[in-house]
């Protein structure tokens, strides 16, 4: 295959992949800023109808059972909580592109969207295990978006499972990541950080999307979240949630030890954390 | 038909012939038992090895833990007619996949196996076949009919155990 070809039909896919609303990218920004408060978000949230109407419809769906119907976006916003709002904004704007099945991993439809949801969750949990302070909700979009590139780059690695795990097992490459480069010239973290540069996103997110499967080749200043987001990703995975074929075949970086102290007990507690919110919030199918 | 999902921590006994149990396993362990005689079949799926790590999620979820779960699962099998007196249980064990890395706090998958192992023998429960450790994760399909246990992996096709 013309890697140079594939490459330049990749950088077409980027750029014609659905950008995200105004709001949307008002509260990701938003959220990227240390000292930013909920109600800033609720300021964005009144600005836009759409999403208004599709929060307080979830907000009083089954899935939350308040006694009262809610009809206001303060009381919405507070109930569910800064990170379901990301999570809905950014899952409601981007059209079909974290629902689409993963073709190219052998996926099934809602596969992206559900280990996006549980590497969210992951990594807001351990960015409470860091020896430093890390904000949480950033931790937690960063986890949202890490895998946002195999969206783009599933359609052109279709039929390719066999063969990359195949040259993982034979040990020519050593992780799924390197053997989608091999094949393409480029891997899911390339991809999704030229996406998030297209957004326009926050540069800690960028780093988040571009070496989660690298941590230790981001820049100092991110290597906390990078990591977080680097161990919340396969604690997911471990815990069986993936996005297909690739599922486990990426390298743990112990690089992490100078960031969080994680012992036996704390992984558990992120897989715990996992069933958990499994099950009461993103109510997959199948649910683990 | 009927196919009933495990999810982390579940477990399902089942004598209906035309169902299926069926889990998903990562570092996860799924201990299966089956009886011959009353053509029953049970698995449970485990995702750490001891329930001290929680104990206060062991009574919401024994099946969670390798102590509890598979003491819940042998009771489980009892209702359904298994008797320790008259003859003995099928046993299979899969799952426990490890992770890419020489990194010894993230090897749960070892230590849910190791863990299974030391209770089911402790029990004096023989496993008659294992497909457990490597570094793929695992789908197993268990046939209640018949009692065939499938395992699959996405991307390297699927096997009896
Ligand atoms: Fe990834
Ligand atoms: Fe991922």
């Amino acid at each position: 295959m013309n890697k140079k070809l594939v490459n330049k039909e990749i950088m077409i896919a980027i750029k014609s992949a659905p950008l995200l609303s105004p709001s949307v990218y008002d509260i990701i920004r938003k959220i990227a800023e240390p000292d930013h408060s909920l109600a800033d978000v609720v300021k964005i949230v009144k600005h836009d109808s759409a999403l208004t109407a599709r929060l307080l419809r979830v907000v009083n769906s089954a899935a939350f059972a308040t006694l009262d119907p809610v009809n206001s976006v303060d009381r919405a916003i507070s109930l569910l909580g800064e990170r379901m709002v990301v999570g809905l904004a950014i899952s409601e704007s981007t059209g079909n592109l974290f629902h689409k099945p993963l073709e190219g991993y052998d996926g099934k439809k809602g596969d992206l969207w559900s280990h996006d949801l549980i590497v969210a969750y992951a990594t807001r949990k351990i960015a409470g295990l860091a020896k430093i302070n890390i904000d949480p909700e950033l931790a937690f979009t960063g986890g949202l978006l890490h895998d946002i590139g195999k969206a783009i780059i599933s359609d052109f690695l279709k039929g390719t499972a066999e063969e990359l795990l195949q040259s993982i097992d034979k040990g020519h490459v050593d992780d799924y990541a390197s053997a989608e480069k091999n094949f393409l010239g480029v891997n899911h973290q390339a991809v999704g950080y030229e996406l998030a540069m297209n957004w326009n996103l926050p540069e800690s997110i960028q780093q988040m999307i571009l070496h989660h499967h690298s941590p230790a080749e981001s820049d100092d200043e991110f290597k906390p979240y990078v990591y977080a987001v680097h161990l919340g990703d396969i604690i997911s995975m471990m815990s069986g949630f993936g996005t297909g074929t690739d599922i486990m075949q990426y390298n743990l970086d112990q690089g992490y030890e100078e960031y969080f102290n994680l012992k036996f007990e704390s992984i558990a507690s992120v897989m715990l954390e996992i069933k958990d919110k499994c099950k009461r919030v993103i109510g997959v199918e199948d649910c683990m | 038909m009927s196919g009933t999902f495990l999810g982390i921590g579940d477990y399902a006994v089942s004598n209906e012939a035309d169902s299926v149990l069926k889990t998903y396993l990562g570092s996860c362990v799924a201990v299966i038992l089956l009886d011959p005689i009353t053509r029953t079949v049970g698995m449970v799926h485990i995702a750490l090895p001891d329930s001290s790590l929680d104990p206060s999620k062991k009574e919401l979820l024994p099946g969670y833990f390798a102590d509890s779960g598979i003491a819940v699962l042998f009771n489980k099998m009892k209702e359904y007619g298994f008797s320790e007196k008259s003859h003995k249980l099928i046993v299979k064990l899969v799952g426990g996949a490890s992770v890419m890395s020489q990194c010894d706090v993230f090897n749960i998958g070892l230590r849910n196996v190791e863990a299974a192992k030391s209770i089911l023998k402790s029990m004096g429960l023989h496993i008659s076949s294992e497909d457990v450790g490597e570094k793929y994760s695992r789908s197993v399909a268990i046939e209640v009919d018949t009692g065939k246990v499938t395992v699959s992996s996405p991307g390297r096709g699927q096997w009896d155990i």
